[in-house]
This record gives structure tokens, sequence and C-alpha cells, in this order.
């Protein structure tokens, strides 16, 4: 499972808001969107394509370790991209956006690409904060946005891989020092032309490297 | 991940409903029959691992018997079965993601009581991954954290095994807390601490007892070794961009260590805590941190020699801060500080043969007689240690003083007499050595490199929480025995020093620097907001003022940048006020104070660069000595800000415009939208009204903005119309719109009134300015103050710029400039009688002095030392090219921006060389 980059993420935003949800939903999409299932999970890890690179993404929830002060700090530090997620039918969810907008910046590095992710759109009867107030919140501290529902699959996949191809143009640009793993951005290990592994991938063989 | 995969394709008997009982029997029946995982059936193991989380999941949320099922035929073994055949990779990571994905969702208890009962959760803790594949390690390490998440009275007895000892949770996430995956490490961190705040007796016993030591040792020993990698790296040259990303990773990462410990202490779980802190003082914090205060030679020799290992003492007096700032735990800071207000290397030292404790290479004291260490100044080493300390001290100060910017910077009336009282009751006062190698840092040389972190530690030490007031005393705070010395004589000195040099032109005292002077300061001297400020030192400090206030008034110009520079820098400095805990946070800030806004290092915390920059910085000192002035004289501001803001006319307030000159216009605005309004005026203000629905000649404000800000200007196209920026208004952000009148003469009338109108603001303005200024007000507008004082304070900066390369042809053309502007000298007059009223008797002032002697005296105290032969030819140029923009800009403020850009290239071409001047 060779790639060319490694991109870590972390998902914030309140309890509640489905953060674990859409990770599940991205890493392992099969599962079923069903009304009376609930399920997420703390950690997953997925290859997309960008430009006809592999690119690895790894996504880390930051759940329940709010207690705790040097945990949220390291997490964000060590971080590429951050989906910022808030719950379109909890209207507090929303309001709570800018601390979690401060607290990110000012732990993060300051390259970090950040997405605004309006979730639960399918729950349209319920909303409480319209898709232009997310737009415009997003505008405003120039952040990515998008609606999506963890439940319809809606627009998850496009949320993970649209914060990748702002981070991987950021590298082409030079921004990011990539030798610095420290900025939550891995090269891949390095293969030569002729191994095997290299047009891995998609067609990932059925057997992984043996323990 | 899995996609694309046909997962029932060699399964006759698939039940159509996923979310069943029947489903999870089918998949029981596919999982028994492939309990040997071979190439052929590893896709539809996977398959089935996954589909079984789902409908546990959906089980537990739904349909209770399909947990029951799962645990009557103790699926779980199944895992382990296929654990043990190493699987590879791509079974594992599911299996792995299957079981956090169960322990993640399952909300009733009981099922989770089932679910870890029987022990085969523990043997997949203990199972021996494959920790070099990355993802296995990941899954692996979220799957333990997750675990621990679940964490609680109740269910730590599942994991912890009170009888066979045995807590493989928590001994086995520990192995991987220096792991080099950074997310590895966190998640690592998050488990201990979920562990550590479950309230169970026992299991904490087996923690301290069995784990504590090798895990906090190695640790400390981590941190330890980051912290000589930051050495290293401070010390590297830092002109590389990946080095400065490196510095600031390991700064982050210093950080991050001490919130870890601090988040552990917060616990307060004390058979953990005594532990922890023992080891942090004396294998880090003592040893590493406290020992590198010392400089090298001069101390003990006996303790050096154990001490192989050291840091520089400035980056040691950055961390200690830091340590400070974060931690506030009674038990670690507060023998911490005691042994750095009280104790001294020959009292550690001691302290250390009589304590049984054996440590391999550091310095080791035991932590419960810390207390005594502090208690026992008496000590005979210790005290002619301290008076040799002492003489070295005065002939370096005296050295110092000249070496610094202009030599005038503090000069007390004291007698011999005096001095020598002080002197022996400095050496009472400062009864520990490491103290005073605190204070050796106050004392700039060439730089105020190492003043800022010995700042910053006095006050983060100062503002600790957990530090008892009393052991302050006679230190740091006022309130001593004594009924004379209220504070620590020496130190405050030091302090008004500080704030002296930082006062005058050309000084390399960064405004960050100064900021925390002052600070600290006020923090000491101020009881109740009552100032206990000795008279001479108050009229120290009233000295500094007037040097501020005399630097600004060589600035002081009639033009429109001044005015808006100033209300910049007022409203910059009350909107940041100054953090101590985000001062520390910065890396920048251990590379070498310059002065190129190109490193990207903020103003504030580097040195000007530009007559832009120099002026802005005279501002701000200004405005910050006059407020320490004002605090210590328990005065209110009365003159600032030059504008309030807040009396501007808020939105929907009704005006009676009876008797006004009202023009109508329409207002056209950015957006497209038109609306009609009445323009009013009052003395400072431009309101936009609309009529009063019910009274009569009365009018509603929509918007109103200070006319001081408004930029007019006409249209080429359209005679009757006019285009109003205003920078701030009562909605608070700009407005820019384009006002169409009903004709040409009303658009002349309208223009005319807001430009005069602008013009007397202003004016006004600046003879606010002026009166902060002591400047004579009506003569401003014609003669621009100039005093011999700013005539040498140009040379000096000229000087200061060509340093002394310059051969003594340059340095006569900047003497003849200074003939040149003698013209403007007449305020040194009230310069000198203002002076005569202070006892600080600024020896710059002095108009007897002969002026060429001046200039020599200049150019020796910026005679770099040892820093010349590193200047190439082409810094060289650079350097005079400089010097001549500065030259030509001086009396021309208006021309500057245009010249800085090439100014600010040239700077960092240089900036390399420049830096060891």
């Amino acid at each position: 499972m060779s790639y060319a980059y490694l991109f870590k993420y972390i998902i914030i935003g309140d309890t509640g808001v489905g953060k674990s949800c859409l990770l599940l939903q991205f890493t392992d999409k099969r599962f079923q969107p069903v009304h009376d299932l609930t399920i997420g999970v703390e950690f997953g890890a997925r290859m997309i394509t960008i430009d006809q690179k592999q690119i690895k993404l790894q996504i880390w929830d930051t759940a329940g370790q709010e207690a705790f002060r040097s945990i949220t700090r390291s997490y964000y530090r060590g971080a590429a991209g951050a989906l910022l997620v808030y719950d379109i039918t909890r209207r507090d969810t929303f309001n709570h956006l800018t601390t979690w907008l401060e607290d990110a910046r000012q732990h993060s590095n300051s390259n970090m690409v950040i997405m605004l992710i309006g979730n639960k759109s399918d729950l349209e009867a319920k909303r409480e904060v319209k898709r232009e107030e997310g737009e415009a919140f997003a505008r405003e501290h120039n952040l990515i946005f998008m609606e999506t529902s963890a439940k319809t699959a809606a627009n998850v996949e496009d949320a993970f891989i649209n914060t990748a191809k702002e981070i991987y143009e950021k590298i082409q640009e030079g921004v990011f020092d990539i030798n610095n793993e420290a900025n939550g951005i891995k090269i891949g290990p390095q293969i030569s032309p002729t191994n095997p592994n290299l047009p891995a991938g998609n067609s990932r063989p059925q057997s992984g490297s043996c323990c | 991940m899995f996609r694309n995969r046909n997962w029932f394709g060699r399964n006759v008997l698939k039940p159509k409903n996923v979310h069943s009982l029947d489903h999870l029997k089918h998949l029981y029946t596919v999982l028994s029959k492939n309990q040997n995982v071979s190439e052929s059936n590893r896709g539809l193991l996977v398959e089935t691992l996954r589909s079984i989380a789902e409908i546990l999941i959906w089980g537990d949320q739904n349909d209770s018997s399909v947990f029951d099922f799962f645990l009557e035929k103790n699926m779980l073994s199944f895992f382990l079965k296929i654990l043990k055949q190493k699987c590879g990779s791509y079974v594992c990571v599911q299996l792995l993601q299957t079981l956090n994905i169960l322990f993640e969702n399952i909300r009733n208890e009981t099922s989770l009581y089932y679910l870890l009962s029987n022990n085969h959760v523990n043997s997949i803790i203990v199972h021996k991954f494959d920790f070099s594949d990355e993802e296995v390690m990941a899954y692996y390490i979220s799957f333990l954290k997750t675990l621990s998440l679940k964490l609680n009275c109740h269910t730590v007895h599942f994991f912890y095994n009170e009888h066979t000892n045995d807590f493989p949770l928590y001994t086995e996430a520990i192995k991987f807390f220096n792991h080099s995956e950074t997310m590895v490490r966190i998640a690592v961190r998050t488990l201990t601490l979920n562990v550590y705040r479950v309230d169970d007796k026992s299991m904490l016993q087996f923690i301290r007892d069995k784990t504590a030591a090798p895990y906090f040792s190695n640790l400390v020993w981590f941190i330890g070794n980051h912290v000589l990698e930051l050495d290293t790296c401070v010390h590297n040259d830092m002109n590389q961009l990946s080095g400065r990303t490196r510095l600031s990773d390991l700064v982050a990462e210093h950080l991050d260590h001490l919130h870890y410990l601090n988040d552990i202490v917060c616990l307060n779980i004390e058979d953990l805590n005594v532990v922890l802190i023992e080891h942090l003082l004396n294998k880090l914090l003592i040893p590493l941190y406290i020992m590198s205060l010392l400089p090298a030679k001069n101390f003990l020799n006996s303790v050096q020699k154990e001490k192989q290992i050291s840091i520089s003492a400035s980056l040691s007096l950055f961390l200690l801060s830091q340590v400070f700032i974060i931690i506030n735990e009674r038990h670690l800071v507060q023998p911490l500080a005691n042994i750095l207000l009280k104790g001294s290397p020959a009292a550690l030292k001691k302290q250390e043969n009589s304590s049984s404790t054996s440590s391999p290479s550091f310095v080791c004291k035991n932590l419960k007689n810390s207390e005594e260490v502090t208690d026992e100044p008496s000590d005979n080493s210790l005290a002619s240690f301290l008076q040799n300390r002492n003489v070295v001290f005065n002939s370096e100060s005296v050295d110092q003083v000249n070496h610094l910017v202009d030599s005038s910077a503090f000069s007390l009336n004291i007698t011999d007499e005096e001095k020598e009282q002080r002197l022996a009751q400095d050496i009472i006062v400062k009864s520990g050595s490491f103290l005073e190698a605190i204070f050796v840092h106050l004392r700039c040389k060439e730089n105020d490199y190492s003043v800022l972190f010995s700042l910053c530690l006095l006050y983060a030490i100062h503002s600790n929480d957990g530090i008892e007031k009393s052991s302050l005393k006679a230190f740091l705070s006022p309130g001593g025995s004594d009924s004379e010395i209220k504070y620590n004589v020496s130190f405050i000195e030091n302090l008004i020093q500080i704030i002296s040099v930082g006062c005058q032109q050309g000084c390399r005292v960064r405004l960050v620097t100064l900021e925390l002077a002052i600070e600290l300061l006020k923090k000491l001297v101020l009881i109740d907001s009552k100032s206990i400020l000795l008279d001479e030192h108050f009229a120290a400090i009233i000295g500094t003022k007037e040097e501020s206030t005399s630097l600004l008034r060589t600035f002081y110009k009639n033009e429109d940048i001044f005015l808006d520079t100033f209300e910049d820098e007022y409203y910059d400095i009350k909107k940041r006020p100054l953090k101590v805990a985000w001062l520390m946070m910065d890396s920048n800030l251990l590379l070498q104070p310059t002065n190129t806004p190109m490193t990207g290092v903020e103003f504030s915390k580097r040195l000007p660069c530009g007559e832009v920059e120099r002026v802005r910085r005279a501002i701000r000192v200004f405005l910050l000595i006059r407020d320490l002035v004002l605090t210590l004289s328990e005065e209110r501001e009365s003159q600032l800000p030059l504008t309030d803001r807040t009396t501007c006319i808020p939105v929907g307030t009704s005006l009676d415009l009876n008797n006004s000159d009202l023009i109508t216009c329409t207002v056209l605005s950015k957006d497209g939208s038109k609306t009609r309004r009445f323009l009013a005026m009052d003395q400072n203000q431009l309101i936009l009204v609309e009529p009063h629905s019910r009274l009569l000649g009365w009018g509603i404000t929509r918007m109103a903005g200070f006319l001081q800000d408004i930029e007019v200007t006409g249209d080429k196209g359209e005679s009757n119309c006019l285009h109003v920026k205003i920078h701030h208004t009562n909605t608070g952000s700009a407005f820019s719109a384009k006002f169409l009148f009903d004709d040409h003469i009303r658009c002349m009338a309208a223009k005319q009134k807001l430009v005069k109108g602008r013009l007397k603001a202003r004016k006004e303005k600046m003879v606010q300015i002026a009166k902060l200024l002591d400047i004579p007000v009506g003569k401003q507008a014609t003669v621009t103050p100039y005093n011999m004082l700013s005539a040498r304070h140009q040379s000096a900066s000229s000087v200061l710029y060509g340093s002394c390369y310059k051969t003594p042809i340059s340095v006569s053309k900047t003497l003849a400039k200074v003939g040149s502007s003698i013209k403007y000298q007449y305020v040194s007059d009230t310069l000198s009688d203002s002076n005569k009223n202070t006892p600080s008797t600024s020896c710059e002032s002095s108009p007897k002095m002969n002026r060429l002697s001046q200039v020599e005296e200049l150019q020796l105290f910026n005679i770099p030392a040892g820093g010349l032969t590193s200047v190439t030819r082409d810094s060289l140029q650079n350097e005079t090219s400089q010097v001549q923009i500065a030259e030509s800009s001086c009396s021309n403020f208006s021309g500057i921006e245009a010249d800085l850009g090439e100014s600010q290239i040239n700077g960092d071409d240089s900036a390399g060389n420049v830096k060891t001047v």
C-alpha cells in the first residue's frame, strides 16, 4: 500500500454533531445509511487519488479528550487538515464555531487547511442554521464550506477530498515543509520504479504485506 | 478502503435483511467455516468482520437478541484465533477497526461488561502485532485509546487484574510513549490521562509502584533530550527557513510536554505526583535548567564537574518561564521557586552529599529536603561566593553602562557612601546566587536577548498562583521586614535602567522588553494601586518620561501620516495588551533580535527598521511610559485617546437639526443601492440623517463618522458628485460611497465644508498631541522642534547604521548635517528647563558638551564587540546606501514610504552581518 503522501486530519466540533459518523462514512463507506443506526469511529484511514497520485488520508477524531489541554493542543499541531463540524439542526453548535476556530488557529501550524462542515443536511425539516449563514461564516474566516450528511453520504466524499486537494495544492506551491512531519504530512516510502507495489492503490492486491 | 468487492459472491445463503439476527447467524457460520486464514478467504473474512461490527451496533441499539447470540457463541474467540495466525495487515486492520467500532458505539452497559468479561480483549491487547506497519500501529493505538475512554471504576477491573498485578492496557500503551509518530504519542498520552483519572486505589497503587518510576523517568529523559536538541538548534544558523521551523516545532513540543505534565499533576493524585515531581525536579529542572543558569567558568568547580550537560543560560530562562507560566502545582513550583530565589549551587551541592540518593549523571537532591535547602543561606562558602560575585558584577556593570546606547542611561544622585550601604544591603537581600544569575541577564549587553527572558521568568514566578507570596518577600515583592526597604532596590533600579535605555533613539531594547519591564515594575511597586516607589526612583521614571517625550518631539510633524500613526499605535496598544503566556510561546524570540520585518517577526518583538518604524516606536514608547507615570501617580488619563470613538453618534439617534446646515444628497453605495439622505456636520463628525417621522426639523442618524478620517475627492465626469471614504464609522466598518448632489453649487459647498472640517479636526488633534509633548501651541505649524538632543540622535542613528566602518569623511558629513539643522535649536532651552526639575540630568541634553567629542563617544559605544571582521565588502556598501536613505529622509517624513522598500531590501541582504554589530 504505497502512497505519495500521507495527510493527517483531525475532526473538531461540539459533541453530537456527527464527527465520528462522518469519519466512518468516509473511510468505510459501505456502512449502510439506515435511519435507525448511528455508528461512528474515532480513527480511520483511506486512500484517495489526486492528480494521479495516491494519497493516504489518516483521520483522527478528537472527541472525548477536551478535558485535557495538552491533548487538544498536540492534535492541532500534528494535523495538516481539520474538518470543523457543526450540526445544521442545532444553532448552538454553530455558535460555538468561533471558539473552535480560535483554538485551532492558535495551536495549529498556520498552513493547516480548515474545512467548515454543516452536517445532517438530510434533516431539512429541523434545520436551524441556514446554508447562507454557513457560507458567510466560511467566507469571513477564509474556510472552505460544505453541507454534508453522514447518513445519506451526501458530499462526505467531497468534503474530505476537497480538503486534501487544498493541502496538495499548498504542497505544490511550496507552502508546506513536507520534510517536517510535525506538519501532519508525510512523504510515502521511496520506491524504485521496478517495485511491483507501485501501481497499487485502487487495484490493491488481496494480500497485504505479511506480519 | 475495501470498496468494489462483491462480498457475498460466494455465498448463496445470504439473508435478505442485513440488520437481523439471522444475518449474524449467517456470519457466524461463515466465520466458523473459515477459521484458517488463507489467501483465498481473506476478502471474505474482512467483509464478515466488517458486517459483524455493523450488525452488533444495530443490535445494541435495536434488538438485544443479536448481542446475546454473539456472546453465546463466544465470537470474540474467533477474532483471537484469526489474529494468532499471523493473518497479515489486511485482516488485522479490519479486525482492529471492528473492535474499535464495537467499543466506541456500544451504549448498553451490560453488553459492554459481557464483551470485556472473558479476558479476550486483554489477549488482543498483548498480541504482538506487526507494529512496523504504520497502519496496524495506528489502528492498534486507536483501539487502546478507545478502550481507555471506556474506563471507569467498574470497567477498570476488566483491564487491571489486582491478583496477578497485570494491567496490559496501560503497560502495553506506555511502551509507545516515544513513538516516532506524533499521533501515536498523543494517543498514548490520552490513554495515560484517562487511566489516571479513574479513581481506583489499588489500580493507582499499581501504577505508582510498578510503572511510575520507569515511565516518568523515561518521560523526563525524553524531555531533556528535546531540550538539548533545542539548544543545538538555537545555536545553529537560523537564517535557514527549515532551521526556524525546526526551532518552532521544538518549542511547541516543549510546551506540549509541560502541558501534559500539568494535566497529570492537575488530576491531583498525590502518590503519582510525588514520584513525578521528584523526577522532574531532580532529573530535569534542577540539573539541566537551573544549573545552566550559572556561567560555566565562574562557578564552583565541584558542582560543575558533575554537571557535564548544560544548555545556554538564556534558553534556560526561556524554558523556566514556560514552566512557571504553565504549571501552578504548589509542590512543584514552590521548591523550584525557593531554589531560584534563595538557593545556590553550594547549598545544592551540600544537600546532595547529605542525601543518600544516587543519580547517574545529574546533581540529585531529595524532594522532601528542598525546603531545608533554602533555609541555610548562612553557609560559609555561599557568603564568600556571593562576595566574589558582587565584585565581578560591579566592574561589569560599569562596563555595561558605558557599553549600552547613550551613556546617560541611568544616573541617580547617590553618594558613594550610599552606594556602599546599598551594596551591603544587596548582599543581605540577595542571599541566593541563582537569583543573582537571573539578575545578571537583566543588564543589557549588546542587545536585550536574554533581558527579555529574564524579565519573563521573574514575571512568571511573581504571577504563579502555586507560589506562596511570602516566599517572594524581599526578593521580588514589596513588604520586607525592614520598613525602609519596601522592595528589592537593586532589582527595581535594574528595571528602571531597562526602561530608561529603552526610551532612547537607536537603542537595542525591543518594545516588548520595555513593555514587560514596565508591567513588572507596576506589579512590584503597586499595592492596592498605590505606588510605594521611593522618590528617587519615581524621579528616574519621570526622567524617562522626559526622555521619551523629547524623542517623540523630534518626530513631531504636522502631516497626516503622523496623526494617523499616532492614533493607530494608541489603539493597537489598547487592543493587544501584553500577554506573557503567549509571548513565551513564540519561538522567534530565540532568534537573535533583528530589525528587518522580512523575518515575519512582529514589530514589537524586533527593532525598528527605517524611519517610519522609528516614529512608530517613539510613539509607543511615549504612550507606554506615559501610562506608567500616570499609574504610579494614581492619575487618570485625561488627554487620550485623541478621539474617543465611543462618542460617535450611534445609528438611530434622533437629532434636533433645526438651525443646522443640511445638504440633500443621494448616497450611492458600492453595492449599487441608492438612498436619499441629508448631510449634516457637528464639530467633528459627519452625519447622514433621514427626516424624523414625527418631529419636524429632527432627523434620525443613519451613519456617522469622524471628519478627521474623511477622504473627499471630486468626480472628473460629474461635477455634482463626490467620492467619500471614512475609515471609522459608527457601524464599525469603513464607509465608502458616492454622494450625488442636486447641483454643482451644492456639491462644491459640501466639499468645502468637508475638507475644512477635516482640516480643522486634524489641526485640533495635532494641538492635542503638541500639548502631550509639551510643544508650545501655535508655533508647531511653522517650526519643527529640534534640539541638540535630537540632532545628536540623528547622527547617532546614522552612525549606528553606518556603524563604525564609516570613514572620518562621512562622519564629518553627518556633522555638517547636524550643523545645518541648528536653526531649530530653540526648543532645547525649554527642554533643559524641564530637566532641571528632575534629578536625572541626562548628559546628552547638556549644551556644554563639545559636539565633536559626542560623536567620538557615539562611535565608541557603537563599536561591536569583535564584530568588525565579519563584515563583507558587500554589506558595507549596503550599509552605506542605507545611511544615505536615512539621511535624505530624516527631514522629509512624507517621502519615506518610497525609500523604505529599498532600505528593507538592503537590510535583508546584509541581515546576517548586521546582527553581529
